[in-house]
């Protein structure tokens, strides 16, 4: 069974991994560099992130034919390191992130991704798109016209070149004419040899040069959790995305441990934090990419690459990777759910608002995320809340009220509940049905207690019907959703 | 809800889908029970298809890349299935001119072994093909799914390879061992082999209670009203099955298959895969 299912993780689509991957990597450098330039190090620790990073998923990671690498996500939230504590604190926090993800890959923390809705992986993915775009921004200021000419023409070759031939990826023309043209017409503008430092040998085993004290933890450990908590994130919505796309399954458990090896080596390799791709992962498994070994060959590929025409890459004009890296944007955002904001539920749709703005506000996907998150869970409780209806009618010639309590009892409907009593009535006795409610919490039972208490003062005596069946549902006490019958108990009144 | 104890043929694409066909008919009419003609599709989400290099995204990329996917899915399942329907018929329609009451086709997708081992409950016989679709590519002796379904189910299972000649003298190789034994007590009840003669033979390393238990066996296959010819030839079993089978004229073997672990197998070799290899007979794999 082993045998078989690494024979079909790896061997089952050689030739279309192999060329699906050598398309990945092409566009994966001009990302690699564009990352690193927002970080705020050498394009060479991002490119040797990239490499390490998918060479290593590949083996490693729980979702086939998915791409990790350096990425936007992750690059935003090093920033302010790199800036105060300079590239071996980021090193440094790149393991301490890969020991996080390999903790929550061990605590099963995968499978909480169901609390991230629907409208908060949008707003996620929205909000990247934007983050990576606005990025480019520092490219296409200040500079001459040349620069605008040369991106708007990288564009028109990236978006225009699939029309002639599908067979070699657009991207890598862009990057060849834009570079072709900028040295022949001697034209003086940004070139990646520019930003910084290009590999010119393979990556070396490196311990990342920070004292080993409780400072530096305390420097880098807020940084780590972020950078794990985004890296998680972000690859777990595209393992979701190429499960989709594949029609097939991924381990997700094994994807947060695989994102946990990934960058503790990567740390270890002079090498920034990364994480699964959208976009990357999306061009994959377009180009016929599917098995492990499309991983493989990016990783690899991109660092053949580099070091061998660095001198080439580092003539680059950085007007060829805006563009790209444009282009990325645009592949990543999420347009259908512009045109869904009028047909969706309010709710929805401002969850995936206040994701984007926080993020982009913060410049942190992990923040934006958290408040989809809470929003998300305050706007069902609210939803849920609404579910309460009290009903009654007097019995006994007069001398009795019912009160039939049905739906849901909980902190967002206490207030609710409490109201739906008429407590000025003059009446012997009352009786309140609450057999057919749910009692979820504390405040639910609180709830009932006030009312009863108000109706005493009224000098009503009160009988109540049925509240061991409605608290059953205090699940916490007696957690009848794990007992045989627990639906029974949930559903059935 | 009672099995339907059927036989469960496995057929592709392939010539030998015939003979299967045969095979599997003349079971089903012996035993008298309902034959039933299983297809399975193959998918292949690990199979990329990619003619698309351009490594460009534009807008709504996702959505476009997964509507075409699965258009391209769409169609090809559809096509797969209408194909496999007329194929299926075919053979239906082959089983009932040879007089077989109960005849029923299913298609599924999935993995054969996966697939056959949700169905075996109701299985009574399998019949499968030692070679199948992949035969003239591969040039294999015997087919790639043959011992992997063999190991993973736990129904007796007729495997077939070109040609059908209705059986007429069976041989059971007897080793005595656990399994053989079950084998020779549902022989004797089974009305598959009722009234053919049967020639039963145990070869191997001589061990001292081997009479004893040849002895067995003919007695209980001769009181359950069989003609048993019993031998016991010492030496190396495969090549005195293989050629006593000649000699005998032996249209049918019964054997033991796959007692060892996969891992042994890996090593020194199956004896199992090795007469299914070099024997043309339908061969009954006991498990």
């Amino acid at each position: 069974m082993m045998m078989k299912s690494l024979r079909q993780d790896w061997l089952s689509n050689v030739r279309n991994d192999l060329l699906a991957g050598l398309v990945v990597a092409l566009a994966l450098i001009p990302e690699a560099i564009a990352f690193s330039i927002i970080a705020g190090v050498d394009p060479k620790v991002g490119l040797y992130a990239s490499f390490s990073i998918a060479t290593i998923i590949a083996f490693a990671g729980g979702r086939p034919g998915m791409i990790s690498a350096a990425t936007g996500a992750m690059a935003l939230v090093m920033v302010m390191l790199v800036k105060e504590h300079g590239l071996q604190y980021l090193l440094a926090a790149t393991v301490l992130t890969g020991v996080l993800q390999i903790l929550a890959g061990w605590l099963k923390l995968g499978a909480q991704m169901r609390f991230v809705s629907r409208s908060v992986i949008t707003g996620f993915v929205n909000a990247l798109a934007i983050l990576i775009f606005m990025a480019q921004l520092p490219e296409l200021t200040d500079v001459t016209w040349h620069v605008y000419a040369m991106t708007a023409a990288g564009l028109g070759i990236i978006y225009g070149f699939p029309y002639i031939t599908r067979a070699v990826p657009s991207p890598l023309i862009a990057i060849v004419v834009l570079t072709a043209v900028a040295i022949f017409l001697g034209l003086d503008i940004r070139t990646v040899g520019d930003m910084g430092e290009l590999p010119d040998s393979l990556p070396v085993f490196l311990l990342p040069d920070v004292p080993l004290t409780f400072e530096t933890l305390k420097i880098i450990f807020p940084v780590s959790a972020t950078l794990a908590v985004v890296g998680l994130l972000e690859s777990m919505m595209t393992a979701a995305i190429v499960d989709d796309l594949t029609d097939s399954s991924s381990n997700k458990n094994r994807e947060c441990v695989g994102q946990g090896v990934a960058n503790i080596a990567t740390g270890f390799l002079g090498g920034m934090a990364g994480c699964a791709m959208i976009g990357q992962s999306v061009i994959n498994v377009k180009s016929g990419g599917r098995g492990r070994l499309s991983t493989l060959v990016a990783g690899v590929f991109l660092l053949l690459m580099v070091v061998f025409v660095g001198d080439w890459v580092a003539r680059i004009p950085m007007a060829a990777l805006v563009a790209v890296m444009i282009m990325v944007s645009i592949g990543t955002f999420n347009w259908a759910s512009i045109r869904n904001l009028r047909e969706h539920p309010k709710s929805s749709s401002i969850v995936m608002l206040a994701t984007v703005l926080v993020t982009v506000g913060t410049h942190d996907l992990a923040n934006g995320v958290l408040v989809g998150v809470l929003l998300s869970g305050f706007f069902f409780a609210h939803k849920v809340g609404r579910i309460l209806r009290v009903s009654s009618q007097t019995e006994d010639q007069g001398r009795v009220r019912t009160y039939n309590v049905t739906g849901q009892v909980f902190f967002a409907s206490s207030e609710r509940f409490i109201n739906a009593f008429d407590y000025k009535e003059v009446i012997e006795k009352v009786r309140i049905d609450v057999s057919r409610a749910h009692f979820w919490d504390i405040t639910a039972v609180s709830a009932l207690d006030k009312v009863v208490i108000k109706f005493r003062r009224e000098a009503t005596a009160v009988e109540v019907i049925g509240l061991n069946q409605a608290s059953a549902t205090m699940v916490d006490r007696f957690a009848v959703h794990d007992k045989d019958g627990g639906d029974d108990i949930m559903m059935g009144h | 809800m009672t099995p339907e104890n059927k036989v469960l043929a496995c057929v592709d694409q392939s010539h030998f889908a015939d003979y299967v066909a045969d095979y599997a008919a003349w079971a089903a009419r012996r035993m008298d029970a309902p034959l039933e003609f299983l297809h399975v599709i193959d998918r292949h989400p690990e199979q990329g298809s990619g003619d698309d290099h351009s490594g460009a995204i534009g807008i709504d990329a996702q959505e476009n890349l997964l509507k075409k996917l699965s258009a391209e899915d769409e169609a090809h399942t559809e096509s797969a299935r209408e194909q496999g329907r007329i194929f299926l018929n075919r053979l239906r329609e082959r089983a009932i001119a040879s007089s077989t009451a109960t005849v029923d086709v299913r298609q599924r997708h999935g993995e054969l072994e996966e697939t056959l081992a949700e169905q075996e409950a109701d299985v009574r016989l399998l019949v499968l093909g030692r070679r199948g679709e992949s035969a003239a590519l591969t040039h294999r002796d015997l087919g790639r799914n043959v011992e992997r379904v063999v190991r993973a189910l736990h129904k007796p299972i007729l495997t077939v390879t070109e040609g059908f000649t209705e059986p007429e003298r069976v041989m059971i190789a007897f080793d005595g061992g656990s399994v053989t034994r079950r084998g020779v007590e549902m022989v004797a009840v089974s009305p598959l082999f009722r009234g053919l003669p049967i020639y039963l033979l145990m070869s191997g390393k001589p061990s001292h209670d081997a009479p004893k238990q040849l002895e067995w066996a003919r007695t209980t296959l001769q009181s359950a009203g069989f003609t048993v010819t019993a031998d016991l030839i010492p030496g190396d079993a495969e090549s005195i099955i293989a050629s006593t089978i000649k000699a005998q004229a032996i249209d049918l073997l019964v054997m033991g298959a796959f007692s060892h672990s996969p891992l042994r197998s890996l090593l020194f070799g199956s004896k199992t895969a090795e007469l299914l290899r070099s024997s043309t007979i339908p061969t009954l794999l006991l498990r």
